[in-house]
């Protein structure tokens, strides 16, 4: 058949084909739809699941593979620190059955705290990295990263940008699933590791690398036979063919698909008739520094361009237009030069990332900054879609590190300077993924912080995934509910409030603020399911009452209020969600709920 | 070669129309590629896919290239506007919203378009979809507009065809009836 995939739709579609038995992740863009998509397959062989953190699914894919199953982790950039520990050891310790760890790195970035790359983690751990560079190419490498890891009895990493996970493609191919025989866990020394064991095994680790490198290098190719050599891989490698439309002759493009690691002789092979090399590739220069290093080791100078001297530049994605430039800027060749044709266009200022019309934490975080009013407090924050509270002009949002950070850099913040209140947000599903150790700790170590636990009952920001919380499995089914309140309790933690931020706003700033009152450790949970996942009931709308004060605008910041030309104030009956916040801070009765029929 | 770019706010469907106007583009027999981007964006931010009709690129369309954009918010086309040139086709869907902390008006932004591209089209998708009763679907108003208008040379079987393709059994029923009435209609 022939289907229009996105690229992490491609590997999953591969992944089953190729017959993977067990594949567990943690949501994270531009990761997400490969268990998204993996979840529509079923089989008897076949397990699929949301994990509460990255850690723990690359451990389950591990155990996994040590019974002889295929299995695939999946994660972002910044998940793969998370896991960064059993990968580590991992690549030590070997695997059985193949295993997949998909990460999805995020140039630009457009979702991400950072921009790191993988590639370059791949060197860390000693590990082989695939690095496809359209979503056809990414569905036809599963298999040979599955064939790799199994022959060499180590994890392959499999890296995509955003650019090759969100584009879609058309691709054709045969949905048969290749069923193999699980052979069970055997019990062996090696499972067990130990730093003398550890010595060893990494020097058959070097080994295996030294072996594999001619096997991979048969995935990179060259294409071309000019005299300027371009050294590319990934989406990088689909600008730079359309950058060099019409010039073709002078170029040479070599094409690497397996970053790490590089097989000597043939980086040799293809440098051997340049006059230069040009390395086009996002995030850190990880082709530059390999091949510069091969080609020093050999005594081979040539002149290179890249980010080493500024040529490439280090942050945000490249496009066509982008490498087009670089190509003028290296060869002072004019016919490079994009024609704008709109210079001074219009000035469309950036749209602010916001909440969601109806987004129950826009109340939730109201309702402690109108209790905490007169008092000097820093707000840490998470990741997730409440990390939206330090936009205007919520602005009750000071710090946010990566996940589960707002709790622990909470105690932090309290031990350096105890003449300050600290309130931590963490959502729900950051709670579980590494929220609750921090909790812990702080119970343990007498930190009195209060943490304010956002709970919209969903995974909001990669697009509503289950957690412990909602007690739905993947598919939906029933698994075990967790409940957020028996954890906090559990640890020992007296002071709950539990609030519901779409019930009586002035009651609950009250209650807040006399929850805050008492300077020991408490917990507040904020309950509203997230606005995305009802169906609206009603919206708002704005009478003739109104006198233009403004009031609803700019203290809620909803993007469906807004101004028209005449300063008439005016509620997008499209987007609205029917929340009613707004109308608790009109003191003209000028909104009112409009039920949808 | 087609490129086409959709420009539009969080919560439009942008990215669903992207999908089916590739798999229109399919069923012709063409290879396509799209792009978009997908995560904190979507919160309230701008969206832009890109839809491109051949193999052999890379996803993003480069800049003054682009053959159609396509605004499901007019402000967010006039974002977009350094992917097309003079002689791309635009069409406009009458909706504005206002990015904050901006002094823009509708008018201003319908100006600009009208001074500078004779193959300006602008569209009503956003009040016929709230008058059919499914303002969630200006999306898939805005494809059928277009195709019924010609802009797109694709048939209201081929919509269908397309739309039962892409959506759920559920989706696909409230969308098919959407664009029975549109052709009727308007
Ligand atoms: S009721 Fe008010 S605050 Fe809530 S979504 Fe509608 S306009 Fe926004
Ligand atoms: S708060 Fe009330 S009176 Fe003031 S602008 Fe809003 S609707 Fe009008």
């Amino acid at each position: 058949m022939k289907k229009v995939l996105m690229g992490n739709e491609a590997v999953a579609y591969s992944l089953f084909i190729n017959g993977v038995n067990v594949a567990v992740g943690y949501p994270g863009t531009p990761s997400t739809e490969v268990i998204e998509t993996l979840k529509n397959f079923q089989d008897d062989d076949f397990y699929v699941e949301w994990s509460t953190n990255e850690k723990v699914a690359l451990e389950i894919a591990a155990g996994a593979s040590l019974s002889g199953a295929r299995s695939v982790a999946t994660m972002k950039q910044v998940g793969l620190n998370v896991a960064a520990d059993p990968l580590l050891s991992l690549s030590v310790v070997g695997v059985e059955g193949g295993l997949i760890v998909f990460v999805a790195d995020d140039p630009g970035p457009h979702s991400s705290q950072t921009e790191q790359d993988t590639r370059n983690f791949a060197r860390f751990c000693n590990l082989p990295v695939f690095d496809p560079s359209s979503p056809k190419e990414a569905f036809e490498l599963i298999k040979p990263a599955f064939e790799i890891s199994e022959k060499y009895k180590l994890p392959v990493l499999f890296r995509m940008t955003t650019r090759v996970c969100h584009s879609n493609q058309s691709i054709e191919f045969e949905f048969k699933r290749e069923k193999r025989k699980i052979k069970g866990f055997e019990k062996k020394p090696d499972w067990v590791i130990l730093p003398a064991l550890s010595y060893i095994k990494h020097m058959e680790l070097e080994q295996k690398l030294q072996d594999m490198k001619k096997e991979l290098s048969a995935y990179n190719k060259v294409e071309g036979r000019g005299k300027i050599g371009i050294v590319t891989g990934g989406v990088s490698y689909f600008y730079v063919k359309e950058a060099i439309k019409g010039f073709e002759d002078l170029f040479s493009i070599l094409k690497i698909t397996v970053a790490h690691p590089l097989d000597e002789g043939f980086i040799l092979e293809f440098a051997k008739d340049k006059e230069m090399l040009i390395f086009i590739e996002e995030l850190d220069p990880v082709l530059e520094e390999e091949v510069k290093l091969i080609l020093f080791e050999n005594g081979r100078i040539i002149s290179t361009y890249g980010k080493r001297n500024g040529y490439v530049p280090f942050a945000g994605e490249l496009d066509v237009d982008k490498v087009k430039y670089i190509f003028y800027k290296v060869l002072s060749d004019k016919r490079f030069l994009a024609k704008n044709t709109f210079t001074d266009v219009l000035q469309i200022p950036k749209r602010q990332a916001q909440f969601c019309a109806g987004c129950p934490h826009r109340s939730s975080f109201l309702i402690v900054k109108n209790a905490t009013k007169d008092k000097d407090i820093i707000f840490t924050g998470d990741i997730g879609c409440y990390t939206l509270g330090f936009a205007k002009p919520i602005t009750t949002t000071d710090t946010c590190l990566c996940m589960g950070a707002s709790i622990t850099m909470a105690q932090g913040l309290n031990i350096a300077d105890s003449s300050k209140r600290v309130i931590a947000f963490i959502g729900d599903s950051t709670f579980f993924h590494s929220g609750i150790t921090g909790l812990v700790n702080s119970y343990y170590n007498r930190h009195n912080i209060t943490i304010c636990i956002l709970d919209n009952l969903t995974t909001g920001m990669t697009g509503f995934q289950p957690h412990p919380g909602t007690g739905k499995k993947i598919y939906g089914e029933e698994g075990r509910k967790v409940s957020i309140e028996s954890i906090v309790k559990g640890i020992g933690v007296e002071r709950i409030l539990l609030i519901d931020p779409y019930s009586d706003f002035t009651e609950n700033v009250d209650k807040v603020r006399e929850f805050l009152n008492d300077e020991e450790l408490g917990v507040i949970v904020f309950r509203r399911e997230c606005a995305n996942l009802k169906s609206r009931e009603s919206y708002f709308k704005i009478n003739k009452n109104c006198s233009k004060c403004r009031a609803c605008l700019k203290v809620t910041g909803c993007p469906a209020i807004d101004e028209d030309e005449n300063g008439n104030i005016f509620i997008d009956s499209t987007l609205c969600n029917g929340c009613g916040l707004c109308k608790n801070f009109c003191r003209y009765s000028a909104i009112e709920k409009v039920m949808v029929k | 070669m087609n490129d086409i770019i959709i420009a539009g706010i969080g919560g439009q469907g942008n990215i669903l129309l992207s999908r089916v106007v590739c798999q229109l583009f399919m069923n012709r027999g063409f290879d396509v590629k799209s792009a978009e981007n997908i995560g904190m964006s979507q919160r309230g931010g701008s969206v832009v896919s890109y839809i491109r009709v051949g193999d052999d690129v890379g996803p993003i369309v480069p800049d003054g290239k682009a053959d159609i954009l396509i605004g499901l918010e007019m402000s967010e086309a006039a974002r977009n506007v350094n992917k097309v040139n003079k002689d791309s086709v635009i069409v406009l869907n009458n909706r504005f919203v206002r990015p904050k902390n901006s002094d823009l008006k509708k008018q201003q932004i319908l100006k600009f378009f009208e001074e500078n591209f004779s193959k300006l089209n602008v569209i009503n998708a956003h009040d016929i979809a709230f008058e059919l009763n499914m303002p969630k679907a200006e999306n898939i108003t805005m494809l059928a507009l277009i195709c019924k208008e010609g802009i797109l040379p694709f048939s209201k079987e081929e919509i269908l065809r397309a739309l039962e393709q892409v959506l759920t059994p559920k989706m696909y029923e409230m969308n098919k009836i959407l664009v029975e009435k549109i052709y009727e209609r308007y």
